[in-house]
């Protein structure tokens, strides 16, 4: 008998309609139990398993924690709360939905700033005028971190931020911000701009499984169903 | 290691910790306690976001203040001296021995997330050189008391560099940027190399703005600052971000600069090329320095006679090396900086390094005051001299 497998999809929003939306195409019929908004579902076309319905970041957490064996959400929630993914868990299939950029974004003024070279120079400046480090108001501490350290930005703090990040430099909370954008509308209506060289991540939704889970036939059954559905569009 | 102490490795632990004490107190220093609670501001502004990632940070109860474990003892015990001291340029000599904090997040008992330094920390010194060499004799001494037969020295000094570019001829702009890239071997010499190529090529979206301003009959500061609020008023732009106009403008006259500035002569890249491949043990790379000085002159020849003066007043050992790009990867230090390696269970770690860092006061409010000093790391030189 196989094992329970416990796969989780977005309890909300058009990520949740347009993943149950592909799982239907692939074969796969999602349907809640108990009353609409439940927490639990059941899935038909795959065996001894069962659907839990979280928001996506909580799937990344879960995965994380192994409370589940595989899910549906965003790659940048992946990559910024699982710090080895590898050795975690694998991306099976992109999903060619829910498409974001997590992006270094600067103050439109900043004329002078085009690059993450300029933004190291910048930081170095800012630092011996003000006598403080810059500061970079993101939810992407991980992300951050490692993109700024391989451009060589070292002299800058980041300031937690959990909504309405792209107002940090106006409110005076931050100098400059790494959130996710789809179209750039909300940067620009906040009078930010994109580095030339500052997409951290092209992200987009992703069935993604833990390690131990992802050689499970059933896993690999659903990875190719998904694969054909994407396919045929 | 601390978890799993035995009884006996606990002793032996005392032991060499109160022998290394016992040192440094009878050479001066007053064995001080700094607070292991600190505030957190003061360790994320010295120190990159690197050490902010290794750094234990959490709120007071009342959701007030940001507050961090020391991740070292060096910050907390400038801190202590400017908070007692009543001149606190007047010299004072301090030692210490007590936990510092690091994540690492690995199961591996050389890395743990707690552990003890003992240290001694020097303000206010006369003569810098040989306080750099007393300071590198006492940690000897120490590793030595504690039963580490053959350390291994490291030296360097990120100050050398700072003074040869400054004896050649280059726009100021570009050691700045050259001495800010020191910490990265490839992008230092990619930046080198692109210096001494008639066009720094790429272009980014800055640079029709930065056209605008080179191509104008007049380049200076007035002309910039007038071109960068023509911009953002045309654009509706808003200044936000803490940068002035001023500071947005110079940068692009830097940029402006740069298109009409000679490239850098070829032998200057050789010059800072063969500088940086200088390694080896300390006598030879003297005359490697002093061949460098006469080629460079200036301010290089000064800092070479500083290193020569220095040299002379260490303690006479064959195992200390010296390599021009060492401590390039260390926060703070300004000057001389040494780390002591030992063995371990078959693997190379450090079990002490300190150096000098003449700036740290200053930025933390103080008066300019002349420091330097060294933590040592208890339990891997216990580990090392083969106590546990």
């Amino acid at each position: 008998m196989d094992r329970r497998l416990v796969i989780a999809l977005p309890s909300k929003g058009r990520l949740m309609e347009k993943a149950q939306a592909l799982f239907a195409r692939a074969g796969y019929d999602i349907s809640r139990i108990g009353h609409e908004r439940g927490y639990r579902g059941a899935i038909d076309g795959l065996e001894n398993a069962e659907v839990a319905f979280l928001s996506a970041s909580e799937i990344a957490h879960h995965l994380r924690e192994g409370k589940i064996d595989l899910g549906v959400t965003g790659e940048d929630l992946l990559r910024e709360n699982i710090a080895r993914l590898e050795e975690t868990a694998q991306i099976l299939t992109p999903l060619g939905f829910g498409h974001a950029d997590v992006v270094v974004a600067v103050p439109e003024s900043w004329l002078d700033c085009a690059t993450m070279a300029d933004l190291e120079e910048i930081s170095e400046e800012f630092h011996a005028r003000h006598g403080r480090r810059m500061r970079v108001a993101t939810k992407y501490l991980r992300l951050t971190r490692r993109f700024f350290a391989r451009h060589g930005v070292t002299g800058y703090r980041t300031v937690v931020s959990l909504g309405a990040t792209e107002g940090a430099p106006a409110a005076g909370m931050a100098e400059l911000i790494v959130d996710i954008t789809s179209t750039g509308s909300t940067l620009r209506a906040n009078h930010l701009k994109v580095l030339d060289d500052g997409v951290i991540l092209r992200s987009q939704a992703v069935l993604a499984a833990r390690n131990e889970a992802a050689a499970d036939p059933r896993v690999q059954e659903m990875q190719a169903r998904l694969s054909a559905a994407l396919k045929e569009g | 290691m601390p978890a799993s102490l035995t009884a006996a490795q606990r002793k032996a632990l005392q032991a060499q910790n109160r022998a290394i004490m016992e040192l440094f107190e009878s050479r001066g220093f007053e064995h001080i306690r700094p607070r292991i609670l600190q505030p957190a501001d003061v360790f994320l502004e010295k120190s990159g976001e690197d050490i902010r990632s290794r750094t234990f940070l959490f709120t007071d109860p009342d959701g007030q203040r940001e507050l961090c474990l020391r991740p070292d003892l060096t910050v907390p015990t400038c801190r202590y001296h400017l908070a007692v001291a009543e001149d606190p340029q007047r010299e004072a000599k301090y030692c210490y021995r007590g936990p510092a904090f690091r994540f690492h997040g690995v199961e591996d008992p050389l890395q743990a997330d707690e552990f003890e330094q003992a240290g001694l920390e020097w303000f206010g010194h006369e003569n810098a050189a040989a306080a750099d060499a007393e300071v590198l004799g006492l940690a000897l001494e120490a590793v030595r008391l504690a039963g580490l037969s053959s350390p291994r020295v490291m030296t360097g000094d990120p100050g050398l560099l700072r003074a040869l570019l400054h004896s050649v001829d280059m726009p100021q702009r570009w050691r700045r940027r050259l001495l800010m890239r020191f910490r990265r071997p490839e992008d230092f010499r990619a930046t080198l190399h692109a210096m001494a190529m008639p066009d720094e090529g790429g272009r980014t979206s800055a640079s029709d703005l930065v056209d605008r301003l080179a191509g104008a009959e007049n380049v200076g500061p007035e002309e910039a600052v007038a071109l960068v609020e023509r911009e953002l008023d045309s654009r509706g732009l808003p200044l936000v971000g803490g940068r002035a106009v001023e500071d947005i403008a110079r940068r692009l006259l830097e940029k402006a600069q740069d298109r009409r500035t000679p490239p850098l002569p070829r032998e200057v890249v050789t010059l800072v090329e063969d500088f940086l491949a200088i390694s080896g043990p300390m006598h030879t790379c003297a005359a490697a320095l002093e061949e460098i000085a006469h080629r460079a002159g200036g301010a290089m020849e000064q800092a070479v006679a500083t290193f020569a003066e220095r040299l002379s007043l260490l303690p006479e050992d064959g195992g200390t090396e010296f390599a021009t790009g060492f401590g390039r990867s260390f926060d703070y230090y300004t000057g001389f900086v040494f780390q002591i390696d030992a063995e371990i269970a078959g693997r190379t770690i450090a079990v002490g390094g300190g150096g000098r860092y003449d700036d740290m006061l200053a930025g933390l409010g103080g008066p300019d005051v002349p420091a330097c000093g060294f933590g040592l790391h208890t339990e891997r030189l216990l580990m090392a001299a083969g106590g546990a």
